[in-house]
Parts: structure tokens; sequence; C-alpha cells
């Protein structure tokens, strides 16, 4: 058993639970190239009050949180199409309220862009869904490889988190 | 109109591969609300593949025995009893029973329900009782006769409930239902809160469209062939994979998910366009082709 058996995956950014949980249902990590999912995983940032953000500081963390993770789901889902094959993205990252205010925006856009490229993308069979947690546990690593699996095929849009705080 | 060939659509593994082993909920029993049919017998059937003996519950006995019987060929023990989920008398001896039958239940599935598309003008007290009381009555006391048992057993539990992908939106022509299944999913949040401390967790599935014999549009005329195409994801949701999930939000796969309320609606609900078709209110759309009356 497995839940992604065959399938090959690039994890983007730091996670030791979920490149276990992703490893241990059978999926094969590469580090660029052609994949059958992407899992982007974004470092969470210290929170400082937003006053004392350089406009350079902001940009940098809007650029982390939310356009680096649309480019790269962008390439990814046109690599996809040109396939003529369906996909999985899971953006994981911290609860929208838990940081700064730069991450606040962040994870905002990000949530409506999951809810927006989840249904855009639809009928490519590319589904998109977020994690936002504190969780760094198994069942973050867990939750991921579900999310990343055909078992998931009706999950699209979705955001959610792991545990009471997570919003 | 069917859905093109050029789309791709993502299926879930058969009913035969479950997502986890058979031994998951080995020694545990699970208490199924409504688990004789429709999504209620899905969720039902899934914990048995996870090995959990099933105390199935429904208003009507006939149909509880009936949906125990198709739980029983996974080969579990199953035990089927009647019970209104609005009166704590019932809903406590239910609990009684079930215990002394298969032992202490450690996994419930609140999934009583009913639902009828219906003007929000035409709905009737009775209609309004039924509806919201099954969902949110029906929920508090199941899920608090569950916490008391296990609290006093000082045993950890996992609850799901289901919910409904219109809790975000509203669903005009469903008001009662609207109401109900809202309320279940913000309960849901805060009990997860509460017993905590207790080791119970509580999460929900915001289902999406599941056509089943039982549900309104199982007995459109021509089936629900008609409405994979109003889905983004190209189809109506198969129902084993809804139960599948609310049964793995139980399993130590999930250990610390809590008061999570998780979307599976193919993207049905998040559907919006700057060209959408013209809105036609529930009242004219009563009489018309997608109508009920």
């Amino acid at each position: 058993m497995g839940w992604l058996a065959g399938k090959t995956i690039r994890l983007v950014g730091e996670s030791s639970a979920i490149a276990a949980a992703l490893k241990a249902q059978g999926a094969a990590l590469v580090a660029e190239g052609d994949c059958d999912v992407l899992v982007h995983v974004a470092a969470p940032q210290p929170a400082r009050p937003v006053h004392e953000l350089s406009h350079a500081e902001w940009r940098a963390a809007l650029d982390a949180g939310l356009d680096q993770r649309f480019l790269q789901t962008r390439d990814f889902a046109a690599a996809r199409r040109s396939a003529g094959k369906g996909g999985a993205v899971v953006y994981v990252g911290a609860p929208e309220q838990a940081l700064g205010s730069d991450q606040a925006a962040a994870a905002g856009a990000l949530i409506n862009l999951t809810k927006t490229l989840g249904v855009e993308w639809a009928r490519d069979g590319i589904r998109v869904n977020s994690v936002l947690t504190f969780d760094q546990g198994e069942t973050l690593g867990n939750l991921v490889a579900y999310l990343a699996s055909d078992y998931a095929a009706y999950v699209t849009g979705a955001v959610m988190g792991v545990g009471l705080d997570d919003g | 109109m069917p859905v093109p060939d050029n789309h791709i659509v993502a299926m879930p593994p058969p009913f035969e591969e479950p997502p986890y082993p058979a031994d998951v909920f080995a020694g545990q029993t699970v208490l199924v609300s409504g688990g004789g049919t429709g999504m209620g017998l899905a969720m039902a059937r899934a914990f048995a593949q996870g090995g959990a003996q099933v105390a199935v519950m429904g208003r009507s006995l006939e149909k509880a025995q009936e949906g125990a019987g198709k739980i029983a060929t996974l080969g579990v023990r199953v035990h089927a009893m009647s019970c209104d989920v609005r009166l704590p008398d019932q809903v406590a001896a239910a609990f009684d029973e079930a215990e002394a039958v298969l032992g202490p239940v450690t996994l419930l599935a609140n999934n009583a329900g009913a639902n009828f598309p219906v003007l929000a003008e035409d709905i009737s007290v009775n209609a309004w009782n039924a509806v919201t009381r099954i969902a949110i009555d029906g929920t508090f006391l199941c899920s608090t006769e569950f916490a008391r048992r296990l609290i006093a057993r000082g045993q950890g539990g996992a609850i799901v409930n289901n919910s409904a992908q219109y809790i975000w939106t509203g669903f005009p022509g469903d008001a009662h239902s609207a109401a109900a299944k809202t309320a279940q999913a913000t309960m849901t949040r805060k009990m997860a809160r509460e017993w905590a401390p207790y080791g119970i967790r509580v999460n929900a599935i915001a289902a999406g469209f599941f056509p089943h014999e039982t549900s309104t549009a199982g007995r459109r005329e021509g089936g629900t062939e008609v409405l994979q195409n109003m889905i983004p994801a190209g189809r109506t949701g198969s129902i084993h994979e809804f139960g599948w999930l609310s049964a793995m939000t139980c399993t130590p796969f999930f250990v610390a998910l809590t008061g999570q309320v998780i979307l599976q609606d193919g993207g049905e609900s998040l559907r919006r366009s700057l060209m959408m078709p013209d809105y036609v209110p529930p009242r004219e759309r009563a009489e018309g082709p997608w109508g009920w009356r």
C-alpha cells in the first residue's frame, strides 16, 4: 500500500515531516524536472512590527510567501498541461494571523489563490490545496501526502489547518 | 451536457483500496447516526474497512438493519438500532445498547440529517424544526453523550461531522439546511477546543454532491449524469471517497488533526466567473426544469 506509489513529487522548501510522509507513501522526490505533484513549503519568518519594515523587506516577504509560490505553480501547471496529465499542488505555510502583517497579507492572498486555481485548473485535472498550520509533525506530513494523492481526487480549492490554533 | 473528452477528470482509487490498513480501527466501535443509507452508510462502510465494529443508528430500524447488512459483508460486527437524535433519552439509550452489544464507543460519525429544497416562505414550523434540530440538536446530543462517556473512562476518541459545501455561501432554496449545516461546522470548532484536553478530536467534512439512492437529485429522471458537467472537477463525488475522508480524520494518520472543517466538493462551491447564467430566484426556479414542485 502507498497513497503515492508511482508518483514523482517536487518538494520546495524544508519540512522533514512532509518529506518523510511522502516517501513513506511511495513517492519519489525529485529536485527538478517533470513531476506529478508540487509541494511548496514556505518557511516561517520572524514577526516584526509592520511599521518597522522597509518596503524592500515587505516585498521580500510577499515574494517568498506569494509571488514565488504562484510563479512556480504556474510553470508546474503549464508543464502538466503540455504533458496532457493532471497533477496536484499543495501549499504549506503558517496560519494567516500567526506572524507579521507581511505574512498575513501573503497568506490571505495565498488562500484565495488556492480557491481560484483549484477551480481554474479543475478541468486540467490539476488540484490545488493549502495547509496553513503551526504543526510540524506527522499529521502535517500525512495530510500533505493525502492531499497530494488520488485519494483526495475530489478535494480542490480547500484550505485547512491541523490544530486548534491554526484558524 | 457531457464533460468534453479533452478535459481531465481526477479519479479516486476503487472502493477495494482504502487509504488505511484493515486494522486501523481494530478493537474500536464507531456509532454512525443515519448510518443505514446514503452518506452515513458510506461513512459506516469506510470505518468497517478499517476494522471498526459499527453501531448503525437510524430513525427507522428497518433502514438501519438494511444498512447493517451491507456493512456486515465487510467482515465486522454490526448492530442496528433505532433512535431519534433529537431526544436525549433515546440518544443515551442507544449508546447504552451499542456499548452493551459491541463495547465502548470511541468513534462517532454525526451524519443524521434531513434535507429537501423548499422556498423559505414555504418552510413550516415542523419542517424547520425537523431539519435544524436533527443536525444541530442531534449533533449536540450525540457528541455530548459520547464525550461524557469517554471523559468518565479517561479515554480519547474522535468525532467526524457530515457538514456541507454551502456553509460559507448560504444556499438559497434550502434555508433550513443552510442554517443547520453551518451550525454543525461552527460547533465542530468549539467542541474540538473544549475536548482537546481529554484527547477527543472533532472534525467535519464540508461535503459536496455525492449522489446516492436517497439524495434528492438521485431521484431525477435520467439519473445524475447530467449533473457532472456543472462541477469544476468534471464529476460528482464518489460516495466511498467521502466515507474514506470522514474515517481518515479519525485515524492515527491524522492524530493531531482537530477543529478542522475540510472541504471536499470538487470545487463546486467555489465556482465564480464574470460570465454566469442569469440569476433565477428560487421561487421561479421551483417551477422550472431544475425545480421541485
